[in-house]
């Protein structure tokens, strides 16, 4: 094969990252949003948000391409103004942030739910407006669960399969994460090469797991104090 | 704080447009029908040393490939190993039928591994087998010469229950090359790049295999698509097709 582990494991990183940096303003808002309200309308967008985390993958691909492919709503928008997206690295940025941004806001969610609402009352009364208060009281005390969330949406998008097979394809040098460059080295039977591959995720999914629950677990012992 | 936010907005603005620097490479994107694998990386790399050109590729089932193309893959070039991709997708308009060549033919066999016993004196004896990995006969290429070849004989019927399959022609090899199946129907020139499988029949009169190469219409890139299917259907392409083993016709 022409492109070298060390080139694959980039690729996925970066489209990792970037995908995570995309969904990260807009997870944060829906996280605040949903731990704000409450009633019908909340668990209706709640509902809609976690479907990638319970549908299959490759579901959430096909509704993907359906709806870029250049006949698509989405598609035919994107044709107009001259933006490729199928079968090149933004499908494949599509494809993660969609399936990642359910284990972002999660967390997050909790997070906002766990601020003391005095203090964000008391933020108010001081003359805060309201980004004020969210900038500058609820971010502060919900960063660890925002982080938490945020490695593990980055961790998702390394190792999504089946919804970027779909709308992205196998292109090595393009589209061709660790995760499809596993399959496809198998499929040919270099099972060596496969592994080597493993190995490397195993090292990543390892220090994001680590760091995730430290995270997590400071956290827990501090709401229990 | 103020900072920390700004930063969070502007990132994935960067991000994109960090991404948007790559996208206005030069390379030229080959889809090649996975029995091309071998022959069309030397080709590349033959091609890039003469005119400077870098080829990259995707390869894979051309029935995979050729859905790709028509959800908008950015494919400059399309290599399929049968006819009837290609016709689907100059029907759409979607590849230069000017450009369209059809030279490079192959030939089923029947593969085991090399250290089994089994004899396979016909294709009667394929329906024998307990498993027999295929491309898919319902799309791929090779499955689909496979399921027109033994129907002819009267004997798909008797071999679809036996069949498991794969995603495309090396995939097929690959399951017998790991012993995940006794037997696999694949290309003669697949066969030929295995140290672990050997032939044990050979298919004749088969259907007529006919791979087809055409430039992808959409190509941002035309006028190095077009010289570069020239190049797999002059001189230097008939020559590394023909040592891999592919039957070279006069070109169409």
């Amino acid at each position: 094969m022409e492109t070298t582990d060390l080139s694959i494991l980039f690729l996925t990183l970066r489209v990792a990252a970037i995908a995570t940096l995309v969904i990260l303003p807009f997870g944060i808002f829906a996280a605040w949003v949903l731990a704000r309200r409450d009633g019908a309308w909340r668990t209706l967008v709640e509902t809609v948000l976690s479907l990638p985390l319970v549908l299959p993958p490759t579901a959430v691909g096909l509704l993907l391409l359906e709806a870029l492919r250049r006949s698509g709503p989405l598609g035919r928008l994107l044709d107009r103004m001259g933006v490729e997206v199928l079968f090149t690295w933004k499908a494949v940025i599509v494809a993660t942030a969609v399936m990642s941004f359910p284990l972002l806001v999660r967390p997050a969610r909790t997070a906002f739910e766990e601020v003391d609402p005095r203090l964000l009352a008391m933020a108010r009364s001081l003359g805060s407006g309201p980004v004020s208060v969210f900038r500058r009281v609820a971010l502060p005390l919900a960063w660890r669960g925002i982080l938490a969330g945020t490695l593990l949406a980055f961790s998702r998008a390394l190792g999504e399969f089946g919804a970027t097979i779909m709308i992205a394809g196998n292109i090595p040098g393009r589209t061709q994460t660790m995760a499809l460059a596993i399959f496809q080295r198998t499929q040919i039977g270099h099972d060596e090469a496969a592994l080597r591959l493993v190995g490397v995720t195993v090292v990543i999914a390892f220090a994001i797991v680590w760091t995730t629950e430290l995270l997590t677990r400071r956290r827990t012992r501090r709401t229990a104090a | 704080m103020r900072k920390l936010l700004s930063l969070v907005l502007l990132a994935p603005l960067a991000a994109l447009l960090l991404g948007a620097a790559d996208s206005k490479n030069p390379e030229l994107l080959v889809f090649g029908a996975a029995s091309l694998t071998e022959s069309l990386q030397d080709l590349g790399k033959a091609y890039e040393a003469k005119t400077g050109q870098k080829v990259v590729f995707s390869f894979g089932a051309s029935s995979d490939l050729a859905r790709q193309i028509q959800a908008g893959a950015p494919a400059d070039v399309f290599f399929s190993a049968d006819t009837a991709k290609m016709d689907t997708l100059e029907k759409a308009g979607l590849v230069k039928a000017a450009d369209r060549r059809e030279f490079l033919s192959n030939a089923l066999v029947v593969v085991v591994p090399s250290a089994s016993t089994t004899k396979i004196a016909s294709a009667e004896d394929l329906a024998a087998l307990p498993k027999i990995g295929l491309a898919d006969p319902a799309s791929v290429p090779a499955g689909v010469y496979t399921k027109k070849w033994l129907t002819g004989l009267g004997l798909w019927d008797k071999v679809e229950p036996k069949v498991v399959p794969m995603l495309d022609v090396r995939a097929a090899l690959a399951a017998v090359e790991t012993g995940a199946v006794p037997a696999s129907v694949v290309y003669r020139t697949d066969a030929a790049i295995s140290r672990s499988v050997r032939i044990a029949y050979t298919v004749e009169n088969g259907p007529p295999i006919l791979y087809s190469v055409a430039p992808v219409a959409a190509s941002k890139n035309p006028k190095a698509a077009e010289a570069f299917v020239g190049f797999l259907a002059g001189a230097d392409g008939r020559a590394e097709f023909t040592k891999r083993g592919f039957l070279v016709r006069d070109a169409k």
